[in-house]
């Protein structure tokens, strides 16, 4: 709290690649400060967006500009994307970091913040009472993924040409059924664009099938290879229970049609975790982000992939770590939409110490997102 | 403290199959959000629960007559009552149910002749035109469970002779379209999925298209000569062309399934008519939702001036989600309750635009909005 015993939020920026642009966008800042938050901007934030600091001085007049560091001392910590463990290592005792933790999947830094006394609410572990997440945007996943990769297949597709009237219809195998997949096959049958599905309709084009398949038919390799010699965009959507192990391994990629594109959608890092070595859904592709996402196979990024992982076969490949990130504007409009009602109920509880389990809504949907109500597989808490 | 806003409960009363109400926990929840509750005689009855499961000594609970249900400020139906029901209504009653308006405009008329209030639950939406009062999810799943289970009726596992995967198409790519292809990738049921899983099955491959498809029939009769199950789940821009024409049909094999998840009526007589997107197939409500293709009821059922010689064993039910009743109530209570905590201190006149969240998706379902967009 400050001096007027008001709850401080800290907004920093998202130091990582340099194609992340995104920032809360003044309506919700402005929101925080018109639900009682002291809010503090690291300086230059939304520069990136093209946002000036007189648009969330409009909207929030009474924000305070700053340095990294010292955004980083607030009550609040308000980031979307994790940050390193330096800056986390930087927070006040009994502080919170409200971001996307991916508890989950991240032992190391749920570990991480345990030991230094920080409270944290993970932005995907919000959701309603039937389970939803409510904070998401698997549709700009599916949409920006599939788009990204049918304008790589644009350029490489073989006679007759992606746009002649007599070619086959587009065959893609969808690994994974699961809310990603779902998104995914409703972007896939509109080539993850609306206006070329226009246009494509227009000029009497066939279209796409979406072939999807659960990670339960990926054990049978005849079944498999068959599938991949007829497929043009192969897609990882997948929700692996156990990642140590890749779906599609790397050798299946030799059945795939040279010209084929592998799209990764769920972009699981390559990582070591104690004994275990954790992998991506498809064998041997790389991992890309904001300021690379489309690699051609002879793509130097290929043999940056761990030496254990066998990579021999290769493919055109898309992924990037934040597909959401591609559009900015829209991804934090949708976000900030999402996020309002959250983050009013934060401000006006005073805080993540008087946010009710048995409260509205969405004091339920935080409480289920804090960290210390989080349980491990393990049944560590 | 002042006088509570009372909502009545009337019963569905449409097929004998139609069992769904609202649960006891719901009513108590309504009690303790501030209101005061009216339960039609015999409500809870057909799902096995008894006047006393719902008054649990709340003195807030009482049984009421249809008649007097019908007056209070509210009136809280899943389905909406028959069109002669409603002159029944108080003057000043908000009728809150699926009252489907856009595709409604008889009942549209008669609303607006009426001078009624009415929130349509499957309008009510939240800033993104979500529907947050939905069972899509048990639409998908229910329908295809109800397909797999024909097949595993003869072969509980669902191995296949030849090894091969089963092959499902799905026709549409919608918010049905989705779930259906988790659905389908699971058997529509996931014990069945494991089960399949464990004795060494070769699971399912799930086919979608869309319109740029279903536009080519040539690429739609090479689909359909591989497909174990077909399934409608489209929204079409056109309702009075079917997509799939009934003498394509003769192309899927003999004891393949249709699923129809989007439930079209035939309905001849509108204007534009409005046909099925699977052509010859008939209409299924709770009562029956399995039709043999030698059903003696498909002629009852579809309009003789539908094409229907070239028939499968179809699954079609208007109410999907109603087939486990107890688990669809259990999920539009939860869905609801938050509504109505909004509904309790505000009214269909006050509610704004500018409210706060559920306040708006509330006001966008205001036959009122409705009819001024």
């Amino acid at each position: 709290m400050n001096s007027e015993n008001k709850l401080t939020i800290g907004l920093p920026i998202m130091h990582v690649e340099a194609g992340e642009k995104r920032a809360f966008l003044p309506k919700l800042v402005g929101c925080l400060e018109k639900y009682g938050a002291q809010v503090v901007l690291e300086n230059g934030y939304g520069a990136g967006m093209g946002l000036s600091p007189e648009a969330y001085q409009q909207a929030a007049p009474a924000l305070i500009y700053t340095a990294n560091d010292e955004v980083f001392q607030q009550d609040i910590i308000f980031i979307l994307r994790c940050p390193d463990e330096g800056r986390i290592r930087s927070m006040r005792r009994g502080s919170c970091l409200v971001s996307m933790l991916h508890y989950g999947t991240r032992p190391k830094r749920i570990k991480l913040l345990r030991s230094l006394g920080l409270q944290a609410i993970s932005l995907d572990s919000i959701t309603d009472d039937s389970g939803r997440r409510m904070i998401e945007n698997f549709n700009a996943v599916a949409w920006n993924g599939m788009d990204a990769a049918f304008k790589l297949l644009q350029k490489i597709y073989p006679s007759p040409g992606f746009f002649d009237p007599t070619r086959p219809p587009i065959h893609i195998t969808l690994v994974g059924a699961g809310t990603l997949g779902a998104h995914t096959v409703r972007a896939a049958v509109r080539y993850g664009n609306l206006p070329l599905q226009e246009k494509l309709v227009k000029a009497g084009v066939p279209g796409v099938i979406v072939s999807a398949v659960d990670y339960d038919i990926t054990n049978h390799a005849d079944i498999m290879h068959d599938l991949l010699g007829h497929t043009d965009i192969l897609v990882d959507a997948s929700s692996r229970k156990d990642t140590t192990r890749p779906i599609i391994a790397n050798n299946w990629l030799a059945h795939l049609p040279p010209y084929a594109i592998v799209l990764d959608l769920c972009v699981d890092p390559y990582q070591q975790i104690g004994d275990a070595f954790h992998t991506k859904g498809i064998e041997g592709i790389p991992q890309g982000n904001l300021d690379q996402y489309m690699f051609t196979p002879d793509d130097p990024a290929f043999d940056q992939i761990p030496a254990q992982v066998p990579s021999i076969e290769r493919r055109h490949t898309v992924s990037c770590y934040s597909w959401p990130g591609i559009h900015p504007p829209a991804c934090m409009q949708i976000y900030g939409s999402q996020l309002h009602p959250i983050m009013r109920t934060l401000v006006s509880r005073g805080g993540v110490a008087n946010i009710n389990p048995d409260g509205n809504f969405f004091e339920r949907a935080i409480s289920r997102a804090l960290l210390s109500n989080f349980q491990s597989s393990t049944g560590e808490k | 403290m002042g006088k509570r806003m009372r909502i009545g409960f009337p019963l569905m009363r449409e097929e004998p199959g139609e069992k769904r109400v609202f649960l006891p926990d719901f009513v108590q929840k309504m009690t303790d959000a501030g209101f005061e509750v009216f339960l039609e005689e015999g409500y809870g009855n057909p799902l096995g629960f008894y006047f006393d499961d719902y008054k649990n000594d709340n003195p807030f609970v009482h049984p009421a007559s249809r008649e007097e249900v019908f007056q209070k400020e509210y009136v809280l139906i899943l389905r909406s009552p028959s069109k002669s029901e409603y002159p029944s209504l108080g003057k000043n009653s908000c009728l809150i149910s699926m009252l489907h308006y856009p595709t409604r405009p008889a009942r549209i008329k008669l609303i607006k002749k009426l001078g009624m209030k009415t929130i349509s639950l499957d309008s009510v939406v939240d800033d993104f035109n979500v529907r947050l009062v939905e069972n899509m999810k048990a639409v998908a799943w229910n329908g295809l469970d109800a397909a797999f289970s024909q097949f595993s009726k003869n072969n509980p596992a669902l191995l296949k002779n030849s090894g091969d995967p089963w092959s499902v198409l799905v026709i549409g790519s919608g918010v049905v379209g989705k779930h259906a292809v988790d659905a389908a990738s699971k058997f529509g049921r996931p014990q069945r999925n494991a089960s399949h899983i464990e004795k060494g099955g070769s699971g399912v491959i799930v086919r979608t298209i869309g319109r740029n498809i279903t536009r080519h029939p040539k690429l739609i009769i090479e689909l359909l000569k591989g497909t174990d199950v077909l399934v409608d789940a489209t929204q079409r821009h056109s309702p009075s062309e079917p997509i799939i024409r009934n003498e394509w049909l003769s192309q899927l094999p003999e004891q393949a399934i249709i699923v129809d998840l989007s439930v079209d009526p035939y309905s001849l007589d509108t204007a534009p008519p409005i046909v099925k997107g699977i052509e010859g197939i008939p209409q299924g409500n709770l009562d029956k939702f399995v039709f043999e293709s030698d059903d003696p009821d498909w002629d009852e059922m579809v309009p003789p001036e539908i094409p229907s010689q070239n028939r499968r064993m179809t699954v079609s039910c208007y109410s999907w989600p109603g087939i486990h009743p107890e688990a669809c109530m259990r999920h539009y209570g939860q869905q609801i309750r938050r509504l109505m905590r909004v509904l309790c201190t505000k009214n269909y006149d006050t509610l704004s635009p500018d409210g706060l969240y559920f306040e708006r998706a509330l006001y966008r379902a205001r036959v009122d909005t409705f009819l001024n967009n």
